[in-house]
C-alpha cells in the first residue's frame, strides 16, 4: 500500500528529461523513403490514358488538355488534374500507370490561401518537389494489370513452308479471356483506328462471354471484321496504353476471336437489317474492302448497289495482294457473302473500259464510286528491270491466288522491304518448298533493321522459314549474263535514305557490294493504280496529285456523280479503306437523297 | 471494500420493463455525456438519468460518425474499396485492411505469398501496439492521470515513424492490399523496430509504476465495471473483456491466422474482470506484441519471388457469387468482415463486425446502471469501444 | 461443417449448405425453422456467441437475406444460417430473448433495410439516422450517388474529358 502511494512519484524522474519534440518540423522532418507525399507526373512519359482517373475511387482526378503537349496522334494530349479536396493518397493512380509516369513525392508541406490553387497538374503545374526523388513508386512485381499477352498458337515453321494453309490458329477461349483481362478501356485504340472501332467495348463482350454482342459491334463499324480480324495493320495496337509497361493488347486476334466464335449461318442474322428501298442506284467499281464496305452501307440505307469487279473473286487487294496463309479465302468468301446477303449484287470479270464504259455508268447510276486498289507494281528501274525474268509482286501474288501454275526457279531475290516484299518471299518460298524442298530466297530492303517497314513478326517469321532478309542494300542492276538470263541483282550498302532536305535521295557506300543470287528477281517496292478504265476524257477532267485523284474530305471528286476510296486514294491500309467506305458512303447517301432516282429499280 | 450505492431511492420499474422515471419529480436529472468527450473513445454519447451521483439508466447514441462505408462499398470496384475500408477505425486501420484483403481473396481464390503473410502480421502486431497506446493514455486520462497520455503519445508516434517507413503512411496506411502487400521492409527497419520496442518497453515500465502501481488508480478501478463470466456469450463480448473474465479467448489461438500458428503465445488472462484488470489484461497485451514483434521480424522468412500474388485486371474484376466471414483479433476483441460477392465487379454486401458494436451498445447500456457518474468515463474507455466500428 | 449439417438435417428440414472453409458453413434455413435451430445449436451444438446478424438485398430475386452467424468458441467453427425473407414484407421474428444484443442488430436492421423485428427493445429508435424519411439507405434501390447529388452541391470548376473522345478530334479533325 505504502509502495501504492509513493510509486507515482516516479514521473518526477522525467523533470529533467529533454524534450522529445521535433524543433522544427517544417524542415527537420522529412517524409519516409516511401511517403505517398504530392504527385509527380513525368508528362512527355504520360500518355493521357485516364486509367488513373478510371481507378481513382475518390473521382479526385480529371484528363485535362495541355495545350504545349499537343502532338497529334502520340498520345490523347491530356493530363491528369487532381483535385487535392478529394485525394486520399492512396497511390492507386500511381500503381496502375500504364506507363509508370505518375508517382509521389516524399512531400507532405504545401501552403496555399487559395483553396483552387490545391487542384493541379502534376508535371505541368511546376512545384517544388517536381523533381525530389525519394517518395512512393510502385515497387517491382507489383502490377494491378497483368503485362504479358497470351499466347497464339501457330504453326511451327517446317510445318508451315510447304504449304499456303493459315499460320495462326486463333485464341482459344482461355487464351482470349486472359488477352481480353488485360484491356484498361481507354479508348485510345479507339480514337486512333481509322473506322474507330469500338475497341474496348468488344473486348469486354469477350470477357462476358457474349458473342453474339460482340460481333454486332464489331459490324457496326467494320464489315471487313473477319478479314481484320487477320491482316489489319492495327494501328490500334501501336497505341495501346499496355505496351509501355508490357505487351500491347492483341486487339486484331481478339476480334478475330468474336468472329471465329460465331457460327458462319448466325451472321447475316446479327448483322442485317435495312432501311426501306429508296430506289437509287449506286454502281461500285473494285469488290474491295472499300468498296463493299460502302455498298454495305449503303445497301443498309436502303440503296440499289451494283458492284463492278474485274476480278474472278471478290476482295480486292485482300485477296489478290494478300497471300492465302495470311487470309484464307473461304473467310473472305463467307465475309461477302454476308454483304451480299444485304442484296448487293456483285458483277465479276466485268472491266470497265472493256464489258462496259464508264459513260455507261454514269448514265444508269445515281452515283459512281471508283475503288480500284493498287493492282499495278512500281519498278525500281535499274538496268535490265526491263528483262523478262524481273516480276512485279503484285503481279505474282495475284497469279497465285488466281491459282494459276507459277513456276520458280531455285534461287530467288525480292527487291523491298515492307509488308508486300515478304508476302511474296513467303509465297515464293512455299513454292521453291514444294518445288525444290528447299529454300533460296533472298530479301533485299533498302531500310536498316532499326527502320524496316514490314511488320516485325513478318520479318521473324520470314527468317524462320529459311529466308534470307539483308537489310540496307540499295538494287543497282539486274545482273544478267550474254544469253540474257538474270543471274542475280548487284546491290550496295545503304549510307542514308533520305538527303538533308528530308528528300528521298539514297546515297551509297560503293565499296559494300554484293552480287544477290537468282534467277528470277521480283521488285515489291510499291504499287499504284491502273486508271486507264477512266479514259481520256474523264482523266483530264478529275484533278490529280502525284498520280492519285483528289477527293474531298468526304471521298468525292471534283465530278459531282464520282466519288473514289480505299487505297487508290490513301495508300495501301485495309482500315483506313473500311473507314474510307463509311464516309463514302455517308456523303453519297447525303447528296443522292436530295436528287431525283434515275431509274425505276 | 466495494462502493455500496444507496438504492432507496430508485425508480420502480413498470410491467413494460421500463423504469418509471417522473422527470418533473425533481429526484432524477438527465444528463448527456458527449459527443465531444475527452475521454479518447470517439463521438458517441450517452444519455445518462441521474440520481445523485448515480446512474439509474443509461442509453448509448451513436450516429455521429456514420459515413455508410458497407453501402459506399456497394458501388466500388474491389480494388477501390481497398483504400477506404482503413478508415472506419482510426487508431487500428489495419484490421479493416486485412480482413477485407482475407476476404477478398477467399472469395477469388487468391494464395498469397508466405512473406506477405508474416508482414501482414508484423502490420496487425504494431497496430495492436499503437491502439493500446492510445487506450492506456484515455484509461488514466478518464481518472484525471493526463501524464500516462502524454508518455503512451509519444511512443505511439515512435511506431507511426515505422509504419511511415513500412507502408508510406502513418494513420492509413493502405498497405495490406488484396493480393498481398504493397512492398517489403525497407532496408534497416529491424534495427529501428527494435529501438522502438525497446521505448515502448521502457514506457511501459513507466506506466507500470505511474498507473498501475498507484493507490488513486486502484481505489477508482478495483471492483468496478465487474462483468460476469456469464455474460460473455450472451453479450458477444470478446477480446480482453472476456479474457479479463478469466475467458481465455483469443481468435490468433482459437483460429490462429496468417502466420500465428508459427509464433509463441499464450493469450493474457485476467480474473476480477473489473476495469483494474482489464486495464491490465491490455497492458501485458502489449508486452506480448512486443514479443510477438520481435519473433515475427526474427523468424519471417527470406524474400523469394514477387510479394504479390498474380491478380486479374483491378479495373474489371468480378468474383463468383459467394460469402465469407473472416475475423481476426483486434485490440478491442473479434473484429471480422462478411463479404458476400454476386459474381459483378463490386461486392454486393460489406458488413463490418466491430468488437464495439456489442460492447459499446447492450453491454454498457447494461453496465452503466447504478455506477458513480465520476466512473461513467473511466468504464466506458475500459471497454475499450471505437464508435466508428458501430455505425461504420 | 457437412457433418454437422447432416446431424441437423435429420431433426430440421434444411435449405442449401455451403461448405465454405474448414471452420465455416453457410446454411440456409426456413423462416419459421429459425428459433428451434438456434436454440439447438446453441444449446446442443455449443454454438453460444452471435457473431453478427445482418441482411443482404437481393433485390433480383425479390428478397432480403439475413445472416445470423454462429460461432462455437471451443471447437473454433462458424455456422452462418440464411434466412430468406420476402423483400414486400419484410418481418422477422425477434431473437434478443436469446441474445440480448441482437436488439441491437435488430435496430439497425430496421432502420437501415426497413426490416421489422416486432417486439425487439427498442426496434423503433432512431439508430444512426435520426429524421430519415427517405428509403432505408441500406436497400439496394437507395441510390447513394444520386442522393448525394441531390443534397450537396459539388465543387465548381471540375471539367473532365474523355481521352478516346478527345485523341479522336485532334486526330481526324474532319470528322463530325
Amino acid at each position: 500500500m505504502m509502495l501504492d502511494v509513493l510509486s507515482p512519484f516516479r514521473a518526477w524522474k522525467n523533470l529533467f528529461r529533454d524534450p522529445v519534440t521535433v524543433i522544427d518540423p517544417l524542415n527537420d522532418r522529412p517524409g519516409a523513403a516511401r511517403y505517398r507525399g504530392f504527385h509527380q507526373n513525368d508528362v512527355d512519359l504520360c500518355i493521357g490514358c485516364g486509367t488513373c482517373e478510371a481507378i481513382c475511387q475518390n473521382a479526385a482526378i480529371d484528363m485535362v488538355p495541355v495545350k504545349q503537349l499537343e502532338a497529334p496522334g502520340k498520345d490523347s494530349g491530356l493530363r491528369p488534374k487532381i483535385d487535392y479536396g478529394r485525394c486520399c493518397w492512396c497511390a492507386l493512380c500511381v500503381d496502375v500507370c500504364m506507363t509508370g509516369s505518375l508517382t509521389m513525392s516524399n512531400e507532405y508541406k504545401w501552403v496555399e490561401s487559395d483553396p483552387e490553387k490545391f487542384r493541379f497538374i502534376p508535371g505541368v503545374d511546376k512545384k517544388y518537389w517536381d523533381d525530389a526523388e525519394l517518395g512512393y513508386h510502385r515497387p517491382e512485381d507489383y502490377h494491378l494489370t497483368p503485362h504479358t499477352r497470351a499466347e497464339m498458337g501457330e504453326m511451327e515453321a517446317d510445318e508451315r513452308i510447304s504449304n499456303f494453309d493459315e499460320i495462326v490458329y486463333g485464341y482459344t477461349r482461355e487464351q482470349a479471356i486472359i488477352e481480353a483481362d488485360r484491356c484498361v478501356s481507354c479508348g485510345l485504340c479507339v480514337a486512333t483506328c481509322p473506322a474507330h472501332m469500338s475497341i474496348p467495348d468488344y473486348i469486354a463482350a469477350i470477357r462476358d462471354g457474349d458473342y453474339e454482342g460482340g460481333l454486332k459491334l464489331l459490324y457496326e463499324t467494320n464489315p471487313f471484321s473477319q478479314v481484320c480480324g487477320r491482316v489489319c495493320t492495327h494501328r490500334c495496337e501501336t497505341v495501346c496504353s499496355a505496351q509501355h509497361e508490357g505487351d500491347p493488347i492483341a486487339i486484331r486476334w481478339l476480334k478475330r476471336h468474336i468472329t471465329d466464335n460465331v457460327p458462319a449461318e448466325k451472321y447475316a442474322e446479327i448483322i442485317g437489317g435495312k432501311e426501306p428501298d429508296t430506289g437509287k442506284k449506286i454502281a461500285i467499281i473494285g469488290a474491295g474492302p472499300a468498296g463493299l464496305t460502302t455498298a454495305f452501307d449503303l445497301a443498309k440505307m436502303g440503296h440499289k448497289v451494283v458492284v463492278h469487279e474485274a476480278n474472278s473473286g471478290p476482295g480486292g487487294m485482300a485477296r489478290y495482294g494478300i497471300p492465302e496463309y495470311r487470309m484464307p479465302y473461304d473467310v473472305l468468301d463467307h465475309e461477302v457473302s454476308v454483304i451480299e446477303s444485304l442484296g448487293v449484287e456483285i458483277k465479276y470479270n466485268t472491266r470497265i473500259g472493256k464489258d462496259i464504259a464508264m459513260e455507261e455508268l454514269q448514265k444508269d447510276y445515281d452515283a459512281v464510286l471508283l475503288s480500284i486498289g493498287l493492282h499495278l507494281g512500281r519498278s525500281t528501274r535499274i538496268i535490265g528491270t526491263d528483262n523478262p525474268a524481273v516480276a512485279k509482286a503484285v503481279d505474282l501474288l495475284r497469279d497465285i491466288t488466281n491459282g494459276k501454275k507459277v513456276k520458280v526457279p531455285e534461287t530467288v531475290v525480292v527487291i523491298g522491304g515492307g509488308n508486300v516484299a515478304m508476302d511474296i518471299a513467303r509465297s515464293v518460298a512455299r513454292l521453291q518448298k514444294q518445288t525444290y524442298g528447299e529454300v533460296k530466297l533472298t530479301v533485299t530492303a533498302l531500310e536498316d533493321f532499326d527502320h524496316f517497314l514490314a511488320d516485325p513478326e513478318e520479318v521473324k517469321e520470314s527468317f524462320e522459314e529459311g529466308i534470307n532478309i539483308l537489310d540496307a542494300r540499295g538494287p543497282q542492276e539486274i545482273v544478267i549474263d550474254d544469253k540474257g538470263k538474270v543471274t542475280g541483282l548487284r546491290t550496295w550498302k545503304v549510307k542514308s535514305i533520305f538527303d538533308e532536305d528530308g528528300r528521298f535521295n539514297p546515297s551509297y557506300d560503293e565499296t559494300d557490294e554484293i552480287i544477290h543470287e537468282g534467277t528470277l528477281v521480283i521488285e515489291a517496292i510499291g504499287q499504284m493504280s491502273d486508271v486507264s478504265l477512266l479514259g481520256e476524257d474523264l482523266t483530264e477532267k478529275l484533278e490529280w496529285s502525284r498520280g492519285r485523284i483528289v477527293v474531298d474530305p468526304d471521298g468525292r471528286t471534283n465530278q459531282e456523280w464520282l466519288w473514289a476510296a480505299g487505297d487508290c486514294v490513301h495508300g495501301p491500309d485495309i482500315i483506313h479503306a473500311v473507314a474510307d467506305g463509311h464516309r463514302v458512303a455517308k456523303s453519297i447517301d447525303k447528296h443522292i437523297g436530295k436528287a431525283k432516282a434515275k431509274s425505276k429499280k | 471494500m466495494l462502493y455500496q450505492p444507496d438504492r432507496s431511492q430508485y425508480p420502480d420499474m413498470g410491467p413494460d420493463g421500463k423504469l418509471d422515471i417522473d422527470l418533473s419529480s425533481g429526484k432524477y436529472l438527465k444528463l448527456w455525456q458527449g459527443p465531444q468527450h475527452p475521454g479518447i473513445t470517439g463521438n458517441m454519447s450517452l444519455e445518462l438519468t441521474v440520481c445523485g451521483d448515480e446512474v439509474v439508466e443509461g442509453k448509448v447514441h451513436v450516429g455521429y460518425l456514420h459515413r455508410g462505408f458497407e453501402k459506399l462499398m456497394e458501388r466500388r470496384s474491389f480494388i477501390q474499396c481497398f483504400p477506404i475500408v482503413c478508415r472506419i477505425c482510426v487508431p487500428e486501420p489495419d484490421f479493416n485492411e486485412y480482413c477485407y484483403a482475407a476476404a477478398v481473396e477467399e472469395l477469388a481464390g487468391i494464395e498469397i505469398s508466405e512473406r506477405a503473410k508474416w508482414i501482414r502480421t508484423l502490420i496487425l502486431e504494431m497496430g495492436r501496439i499503437n491502439s493500446y497506446m492510445m487506450y492506456l493514455g484515455g484509461q488514466a486520462g478518464a481518472l484525471g492521470m493526463g501524464v500516462i497520455g502524454q508518455w503512451t503519445t509519444y511512443v505511439r508516434d515512435l511506431m507511426l515513424d515505422r509504419f511511415e517507413e513500412l507502408t508510406g503512411a502513418r494513420i492509413y496506411h493502405m498497405f495490406i492490399i488484396p493480393g498481398g502487400v504493397r512492398d517489403d521492409l525497407p532496408a534497416g527497419f529491424e534495427d529501428r523496430m527494435e529501438e522502438t520496442l525497446k521505448e515502448i518497453e521502457a514506457t511501459l515500465k513507466d506506466v507500470q509504476e505511474v498507473m498501475f502501481q498507484n493507490a488513486v488508480f486502484k481505489k477508482r478501478t478495483k471492483g468496478i465495471g465487474y462483468i460476469d463470466p456469464s455474460l460473455v456469450d450472451s453479450y458477444g463480448i470478446t477480446g480482453p473483456n472476456a479474457r479479463a473474465a478469466g475467458i481465455a479467448k483469443d481468435v490468433r489461438a482459437d483460429q490462429p491466422y496468417l502466420v500465428y500458428p508459427h509464433l509463441d503465445f499464450e493469450p493474457v488472462t485476467g480474473k476480477d474482470s473489473d476495469i483494474f484488470t482489464r486495464s491490465d489484461v491490455r497492458r501485458r497485451d502489449v508486452i506480448m506484441s512486443v514479443d510477438l514483434v520481435r519473433q515475427i521480424l526474427s523468424r519471417m522468412p527470406k524474400k523469394d519471388g514477387p510479394l504479390m500474388a498474380k491478380l486479374p485486371n483491378v479495373l474489371h474484376w468480378k468474383i463468383p457469387r459467394g460469402e465469407t466471414y473472416i475475423r481476426g483479433e483486434c485490440s478491442r476483441g473479434e473484429y471480422g468482415f462478411y463479404v458476400v460477392t454476386d459474381g459483378s465487379g463490386y461486392p454486393r454486401r460489406v458488413n463490418v463486425r466491430g468488437p464495439s458494436y456489442t460492447h459499446a451498445m447492450s453491454l454498457l447500456q447494461r453496465m452503466i446502471v447504478n455506477v458513480n457518474i465520476a466512473d461513467v468515463a473511466s468504464l466506458m474507455v475500459s471497454l475499450h469501444t471505437y464508435p466508428p466500428e458501430i455505425e461504420r | 461443417m457437412r457433418e454437422l449439417y447432416e446431424k441437423l438435417k435429420t431433426r430440421f428440414p434444411l435449405g442449401e449448405f455451403t461448405d465454405q472453409r474448414d471452420n465455416l458453413g453457410f446454411i440456409t434455413v426456413d423462416k419459421d425453422q429459425l428459433r428451434p435451430v438456434l436454440y439447438h445449436l446453441r444449446d446442443h451444438e455449443g454454438f453460444s456467441h452471435l457473431v453478427l446478424l445482418t441482411a443482404v438485398d437481393w433485390i433480383e430475386e425479390d428478397r432480403f437475406q439475413l445472416t445470423y452467424l454462429l460461432s462455437n468458441r471451443t471447437r473454433s467453427v462458424d455456422v452462418g444460417l440464411r434466412v430468406m425473407l420476402d423483400r414486400g414484407e419484410p418481418v422477422m421474428e425477434t431473437i434478443h430473448d436469446i441474445w440480448p444484443t441482437a436488439a441491437t442488430y435488430q435496430c439497425e436492421l430496421r432502420e437501415m433495410f426497413g426490416i421489422d423485428f416486432p417486439d425487439s427493445p427498442g426496434v423503433m429508435d432512431d439508430f444512426i439516422l435520426e429524421g430519415w424519411d427517405d428509403l432505408p439507405p441500406y436497400r439496394r434501390d437507395f441510390d447513394t450517388k444520386k442522393y448525394s447529388d441531390e443534397t450537396y452541391a459539388h465543387r465548381e470548376g471540375r471539367v473532365t474529358h474523355d481521352p478516346a473522345e478527345y485523341m479522336k478530334k485532334q486526330l481526324y479533325p474532319d470528322e463530325v
